[in-house]
């Protein structure tokens, strides 16, 4: 969604030493509503950052709240809205999106969330209890002080969830255990650093445990070229070379040509402007394509050459 | 006879033109190319709109709740997974009426008190938010019967999108009870060639990368005969005879063409998708009335694949239909 909102910093709360809570609304506008495990993305001087939702969509009373750890100094985006932030502030933030939906046709629900990843579980835990949905949560950090969230999971959730405050090999064991031996129809969601999700996932496959049924928190921010660079265009089939311009998408230089490829979107979202490549590299933006497909097929509205191709045109 | 636009330069402008004339304005004629293609021709909308109301929405409310009444079997399913769902399309769709008609609808939510007052239709609906017992229906049943608009709810699942819930009053030959709990590929099997080049799968994998939000608007076309807007499979001994009659001397007057105007929009609590069908007829005599149109129409019957022909019901009488517009073609020709 292209449109920002203009929202204020309406409170800011200390979750833990390195942990704040910023609490975002508005007088004027009636805020987007949103779904569990959705992020919002704030616009800061430094770049776009993406921090998940805590709150419950279904209490949302025309706030947005995020929690941020700070792991940068005041350069970095954590860093900046702990040191530069304040109650009163504006700040420009795009509407909500979700990345990692609950899947509400599971049985049962199993979150496994280290340090910050504990973020979005906070507010599906609350969406689920409000529906009485049946869930769980492991809750891996380096201690009780460190633990954001712990007293607010200790008051709501604390027959369903289990900390793990012990050294690094027993937690991993531990966490590796509760993974074991789940009903049928149970999901499992992973949020926390690369390590942390890496050692699950691949015990989950030892497991043999089906794919579609575990869940990863996973940004995908937008692709965007900053700087397009211009590159050449073979054409095998109608043997016709030409250049795509740095302001000009692959799409238009094409019909410029009389060459027409169906279109809709203009996005990378649709599929409809999809060629098959012949030959050369390719940077792909679209959000459309499959991994396998992008090795030899690329979207002509969004994703462009890199310095020469052939495409089977 | 000369045309601008639509509106046709004559002395004098009669009763019937007049209606034509507002018939035509609002028509979302469906043809942008002078021949028949396949693709996913769907386009984001600005404002993400998923309803409109139009002049015939008192006409065809009464029409559709007396088709729930009569037939509610055949006109709503759910399954109990989709409740969550429905709530959210019922706010959305009560919010929406009232925030782009706020003379015809109003709508306040306090806390999770919720009041819709419809003053076309001079009713009013008193609710709490996810309370079923202060709802006679469901709530997608509910708001069903204050939108002119089909309503299909897709259940966004981690195996596919699933058809959940629906009120289906107006269906162009297909069966609510059939598909209940079908998946996305499955209900669009009987489409001929979907199939190919894995079209199907990739229309599938756009809508569930449709984001929260957004709306993605598409138009679907196909041929009445005569003006119902209720052709379900159920009842296709009453309407489908219709087909045997058409000659070229009257299909002008049965012939309609058909257009439904379908949205699609992804639910930003739940997840799932929304999916809105409003159904527009016009008249064949109507429709040649506008140039354009007419040429654009003509060169789409006349390329359109006979598989697809046979998919949209056309074949039995599509020689008929193309010798009346030849005629008319004929006519205009001598006219000028």
């Amino acid at each position: 969604m292209a449109y920002t909102l203009q929202l204020t910093v309406k409170k800011i709360e200390h979750e833990t030493d390195t942990i704040k809570k910023f609490t975002f609304t508005s007088d004027e506008i009636p805020l987007p509503p949103f779904g569990a495990g959705a992020h919002v993305t704030l616009h800061l001087p430094m770049g776009k950052r993406q921090y998940s939702l805590v709150n419950n969509p279904l209490e949302m009373k025309n706030e947005y709240v995020i929690a941020v750890k700070k792991i940068s100094d005041h350069n970095g985006g954590s860093g900046y809205l702990h040191e530069c932030i304040g109650q009163g502030d504006n700040i420009s933030v795009s509407p909500p999106d979700n990345f990692f939906p609950l899947r509400t046709e599971a049985k049962h629900h199993v979150f496994f969330a280290a340090g910050i990843g504990i973020t979005p579980f906070v507010s599906m835990m609350a969406y689920l209890k409000t529906i009485g949905r049946s869930f769980e949560l492991h809750y891996a950090a380096s201690g009780e002080r460190e633990c954001a969230f712990h007293r607010h999971i200790q008051n709501h959730f604390r027959s369903k969830s289990t900390f793990y405050f012990m050294k690094r090999e027993e937690k991993i064991a531990k966490l590796k255990k509760a993974l074991q031996n789940r009903t049928m129809g149970t999901h499992i969601y992973l949020c926390g650093p690369p390590a942390f999700m890496d050692i699950l996932l691949e015990h989950s496959h030892k497991l043999r445990y089906p794919e579609k049924f575990i869940h990863e928190e996973q940004f995908q921010p937008a692709v965007l070229i900053e700087n397009p660079q211009p590159f050449f265009v073979n054409l095998v089939k109608t043997k016709k070379t030409f250049m795509v311009s740095s302001g000009q998408t692959l799409l238009d230089a094409l019909h410029e040509i009389d060459i027409y490829v169906p279109y809709t979107c203009r996005m990378g979202v649709c599929g409809t402007c999809e060629v098959e490549i012949e030959e050369g590299d390719v940077v792909h933006c679209d959000s459309f394509l499959t991994e396998e497909e992008k090795v030899g097929n690329m979207l002509t509205c969004v994703s462009r050459g890199i310095g020469h191709i052939k495409l089977r045109l | 006879m000369g045309y601008y636009g639509i509106f046709k330069i004559t002395g004098r402008l009669d009763v019937r033109e007049v209606i034509q004339v507002s018939r035509l304005n609002g028509f979302p004629f469906p043809f942008t190319k002078d021949q028949y293609t396949y693709s996913n021709n769907s386009v984001p909308l600005d404002p993400a709109k998923t309803i409109t109301v139009t002049a015939d929405y008192k006409n065809e409310l009464e029409l559709k709740r007396k088709l729930l009444q009569k037939h509610h079997h055949r006109c709503f399913r759910s399954l109990p997974l989709s409740m969550e769902s429905q709530w959210e399309i019922m706010l959305l769709l009560f919010n929406e009426l009232a925030s782009c008609n706020p003379e015809s609808f109003t709508f306040q939510k306090k806390g999770d008190e919720c009041l819709f007052q419809n003053h076309l239709l001079e009713e009013e609906e008193a609710f709490v938010f996810r309370d079923v017992s202060t709802i006679a229906l469901e709530p997608l049943d509910l708001v069903g019967r204050h939108v002119q608009e089909d309503l299909i709810l897709m259940g966004d699942r981690h195996n596919g999108l699933f058809l959940e819930a629906g009120q289906l009053c107006f269906p162009s030959n297909w069966s609510l009870a059939f598909v209940q709990g079908m998946e996305f590929k499955s209900i669009h099997n009987p489409v001929p060639g979907i199939q190919n080049d894995g079209f199907i799968d990739k229309v599938e994998r756009f809508i569930s990368k449709i984001r929260p939000g957004t709306v993605w608007e598409r138009k679907n076309w196909s041929i009445t005969v005569t003006n119902m807007l209720d052709t379900p499979l159920e009842t296709y001994s009453v309407w489908g005879k219709h087909r045997q009659e058409v000659t070229c001397e009257n299909a002008g007057d049965l012939i309609h063409l058909r257009v439904e105007v379908q949205r699609l929009f992804r639910l930003p609590m739940n997840h799932d998708v929304l999916f809105t069908i409003h159904t527009y007829l016009l008249q064949l005599n109507d429709l040649i009335q506008q140039e354009s149109w007419f040429k654009s129409f003509y060169q789409n019957i006349k390329t359109l694949p006979e598989e697809i022909a046979e998919y949209k019901g056309i074949s039995t009488y599509r020689t008929e239909l193309i010798r009346f517009l030849e005629n008319h073609m004929e006519k205009e020709r001598r006219g000028q």
